[in-house]
This record gives C-alpha cells, sequence and structure tokens, in this order.
C-alpha cells in the first residue's frame, strides 16, 4: 500500500476508531496500541481493502476483533483494571460546565459498567451515528441482536443515569 | 411520553463530544506502518537479479558509445578464431613433419639389443638349474634309511 493511502486512511478514519476504541479498552495506551495495529496490517495487506464497500466499517470490525482479542487475551485481570481505568480514560472531551462535566463522568462510569458487547453497539449507534443494520455489519452480527444489545446497554445508562439527568432537566 | 424521553435521553448522550484523537499520534503510527511494510517481502519491491543487475551495469558503462565497444568485440571474437584455427594447423603439421630418423631408429635398436643380452643369460641360468633337480624315488629312500 502506498504511503498516500495509509494517509488517507488514517486522515478519514483514525478519529472515529480512536473514539470507539477508547471506548472499548478505557486505555489510552492500549488505543494506541491497537490503532496501530489496524493500520500495520492494512499496509502489510493491502489486499484486505480489495473489493471493500463500505472503508469505516471494515476498519471498525479489524478494530472490534483486535480489541476483544486483547481482552480476552488479559481475561479477568483486565475486569479490575476496567473499574478504575473510567476514571483516567473517558472516551468524552472534558467539558468547561461543572454540571456537564459531572454528566460526562457519569456517562463514561456507565458505559464502563457495561459489557463490552452491548457498549460497542451503544457506541457505533450514539457517536458514530450508524444503522443497526451498519453495526451489525461491521460487528459481524445478527440485526435483531445489534438493535437488543443496544437496548439492553440503553436501558442500563437510563436507570443509572437518571437522577442526575433528571435533575439537569429541570435546571434547564 | 416514555418514547419522547428516551429520545431525548439519547439524543442528550449523543451530543456529548468524544476525545479527540492526539495530534502526535499520526506520524508515529503511519511510520510504524510504513516500516512495518517495508519489512513484509509480500509488500516490497522485489530486489533486482543478479543478471538484471550486471545488465544495469554494463549498459551504464557501455551507453555512451555502443557501436564501438560493438566493433571492438567483434575484432576480439575474429582474433580469438584466427588464433585458434592457426594453433589447430600447426599442431598438425608438427605431428607430420616428424619422422623418426635413421639415427634414432639406429639408437632404438642399439637399446633393445643391450636390454637383450642383459635378460638373455639369467633365464638360461634359471632354465639350468631347474633341469639338474632330480627328484630320488621314494623306494630308493626307503632303503637308505634300513641301511
Amino acid at each position: 500500500m502506498r504511503g498516500s493511502d495509509l494517509e488517507r486512511l488514517y486522515d478519514e478514519h483514525a478519529q472515529s476508531l480512536y473514539a470507539f476504541l477508547l471506548n472499548l479498552t478505557r486505555d489510552e495506551a492500549d488505543t494506541r496500541d491497537l490503532l496501530q495495529d489496524v493500520f500495520v496490517k492494512l499496509a502489510r495487506q493491502p489486499e484486505l481493502l480489495a473489493g471493500v464497500r463500505d472503508e469505516r466499517a471494515f476498519l471498525v470490525r479489524l478494530a472490534h476483533n483486535a480489541a476483544i482479542d486483547l481482552m480476552r487475551r488479559r481475561g479477568t485481570r483486565d475486569k479490575t483494571r476496567e473499574q478504575f481505568a473510567a476514571e483516567i480514560s473517558s472516551p468524552f472531551a472534558t467539558a468547561g460546565d461543572p454540571d456537564e462535566q459531572t454528566f460526562r463522568a457519569a456517562l463514561a462510569e456507565a458505559l464502563a459498567g457495561l459489557p463490552p458487547e452491548q457498549r460497542a453497539v451503544v457506541h457505533l449507534k450514539l457517536w458514530g451515528e450508524w444503522t443497526f443494520e451498519q453495526i451489525a455489519d461491521a460487528l459481524d452480527i445478527p440485526l435483531n441482536t445489534a438493535a437488543s444489545r443496544y437496548r439492553y446497554g440503553l436501558d442500563k445508562l437510563r436507570e443509572r443515569l437518571r437522577p442526575l439527568y433528571e435533575e439537569m432537566k429541570k435546571a434547564e | 411520553m416514555m418514547n419522547d424521553g428516551m429520545d431525548q435521553f439519547e439524543r442528550r448522550l449523543s451530543r456529548q463530544p468524544v476525545r479527540q484523537i492526539p495530534a502526535g499520534w499520526r506520524e508515529e503510527i503511519l511510520a510504524a506502518a510504513r516500516n512495518a511494510a517495508g519489512a513484509n517481502p509480500a509488500a516490497r519491491v522485489p530486489s533486482p537479479s543478479f543478471l538484471s543487475t550486471l545488465n544495469r551495469q554494463l549498459s551504464t558503462i557501455l551507453w555512451p558509445h555502443p557501436a564501438a565497444w560493438a566493433g571492438l568485440t567483434a575484432i576480439w571474437i575474429l582474433i580469438l578464431a584466427v588464433d585458434f584455427s592457426i594453433r589447430d594447423r600447426s599442431s598438425v603439421v608438427t605431428e607430420k613433419s616428424v619422422p623418426p630418423t635413421p639415427e634414432v631408429v639406429a639408437e632404438l635398436r642399439q637399446q633393445q639389443r643391450m636390454l637383450a643380452e642383459l635378460i638373455g643369460p639369467r633365464d638360461t641360468r634359471e632354465a639350468d638349474r631347474s633341469k639338474t633337480f632330480v627328484p630320488q624315488p621314494r623306494s630308493e629312500r626307503e632303503d637308505f634309511v634300513a641301511a
């Protein structure tokens, strides 16, 4: 693969992959390693992209598989680590408004409590603005599974964030 | 009402901006990817073979005056061909033009004669010795022992 093709892929998709991977791993160093793995793989095997219709969906699939492999390798050690990592590597930007920052921190923590498969779907639906068809295609799961994972994940977030959310709504 | 609330909740969540990727990662990750592609034999441009390298080097040397080099090569080939043909003919001539001279023939005969003289008497002595050996009959030997 030519250097210019790699640069274009990076410029077009790295930000989305970064946010997705950071939400999955909750660790900036892991996110960087996984992102690098994805681009190294593309550089070594440029034929992987031949015939791909949706580049981003394909790259998300590569990134998701790499992240799942990493989590499986680490096993239970990662679960303990995740509980603290939510405070360290929030997937959200820092807000200037204290109330908004409190909500983002609570949201990051609630997301960290979701199983990775639900978190992946919730992230792609809410922050990737993908359809369930796209998510199902990228994660290689049935459409109904994608929709149900989203629904379950969202219900858990709503349950955890409801008090804070209602309070903020009243204040507005 | 519940659906409206959920939609608002979802919209609220989706409005939270995600973190930006660190700017410094771009060069590092792309450099790592380029290096990996360079280290991979499949992604690398195949290295030229010995023959193609030799051809390129010779072309570089000969390119200024290819006709002159070709002419020089032809002259050398002609010289070598003439040299080989002369060498072959001279060896044949040498083989044909050296018959044995009478002196050499006489010398060879003299040597043969001397050799025959040296070998002849020894053969005669050995022949005589074999003739003088007469084994005694077994019965005579018994008589001698009895006497």
